[in-house]
């Protein structure tokens, strides 16, 4: 009987989990006035999430592809289609280890080598492509020298692992489960990712968990300046 | 008596044994011009046997080749799969 009502609770995860999720938003004004990104599906964006997405549809970075933007801190995911448009949002699922880089050599390793604090999802900017697998699958290549790909959850996952649970639930504090993938709804996937980014890929920006925004993503700064704003310092540059 | 009744059976025989050899060298010159047919067809057979029988080793020995080739692909293909990143679910 639990199974069923999980089987049925999944397959409502595309149009519940953002409405629910809602909850999750940080409470940003400048997110909500951000041209690039407006609440999508419900699921407001934080406001690294909007200053983000407001960098890339005025700079162009995207360079005419899709792409998504996944706020690790909120286990949330936003798609865009290659003008900019907001087209969905949804919980994910990502790396059970907080941190912002990959481990050398990580990609070579087996999943059983991996120790749990090499289980981050990197962030950065990243041209995911599709490609192949082992096992002849087709995945979504995010950063295909550490590994990380972007996905449905895997029917082989173990149940301990709760992750459909996971996905579903209010919180974005238990969605830090993967060995560093992300894992997002399989409607989502076949239905929004797949048709936008399977013929000429496109682009995956993960925020950081620890790191500054702008020593990640160094372009904010000019765009910062573009705005007329003053941009973050930030640690680099407040040492001598 | 017996020897002009002998002599008259003479001369019959004769007209009939050149009429009968008559008819027996047309069958033999048919059977001759036939036989010299089937020899011709039966060489004309050989060569097309012989000739198919050396195309069949070519392509027996092109089918070793191609084989061998697939044989390669596959294995190259296995080492690939083997070498296929997992990603990190």
């Amino acid at each position: 009987m639990i199974h069923i009502l999980l089987a049925l609770a999944g397959l409502a995860l595309p149009v519940s989990v953002p409405a629910r999720t809602a909850e999750r938003a940080l409470p940003s004004g400048a997110a909500q006035s951000q041209p690039g990104m407006t609440e999508a599906e419900g699921l407001s964006p934080s406001a690294d999430a909007a200053r983000v997405a407001d960098w890339v549809a005025a700079s162009g970075d995207n360079h005419a592809l899709p792409y998504i933007i996944i706020d690790k801190k909120a286990a949330s995911l936003f798609l865009f289609d290659a003008e900019g448009q907001p087209l969905g949002a949804v919980p994910v699922l990502i790396g059970v280890a907080v941190g912002d880089d990959a481990t050398p050599g990580i990609g070579s390793k087996n999943l059983a080598e991996i120790g749990p604090a090499e289980k981050t999802t990197p962030a950065g900017r990243f041209l995911a492509k599709y490609g192949l697998a082992a096992g002849r699958q087709k995945v979504l290549w995010v950063d295909y020298a550490t590994s990380v790909a972007l996905h449905p959850i895997p029917p082989g996952a173990s149940k301990k692992e709760r992750r459909r649970q996971r996905m579903l639930s209010p919180t974005p504090d238990d969605n830090r489960i993967t060995f560093g993938c992300i894992n997002v709804p399989l409607v989502f996937y076949t239905k929004s990712v797949r048709p936008l980014f399977q013929k000429k890929g496109g682009y995956v920006y993960v925020l950081p968990d620890t790191k500054p925004i702008e020593v990640v993503f160094p372009r904010l700064r000019v765009q910062a300046l573009v705005n007329g704003g003053v941009p973050d310092p930030g640690p680099a540059s407040s040492t001598p | 008596m017996l020897a002009g009744g002998l002599g008259l059976g003479g001369c019959a025989t004769k007209g009939f044994v050149r009429e009968q050899i008559a008819v027996v060298n047309q069958r033999v010159d048919a059977l001759d011009a036939r036989l010299q047919q089937t020899d011709s067809t039966a060489k004309s057979a050989l060569a097309e046997a012989q000739a198919a029988s050396g195309q069949a080793q070519n392509n027996g020995q092109r089918l070793d080749q191609l084989n061998a080739r697939v044989d390669g692909i596959e294995q190259r293909l296995q080492t690939q799969e083997k070498q296929r990143k997992r990603p990190r679910n």
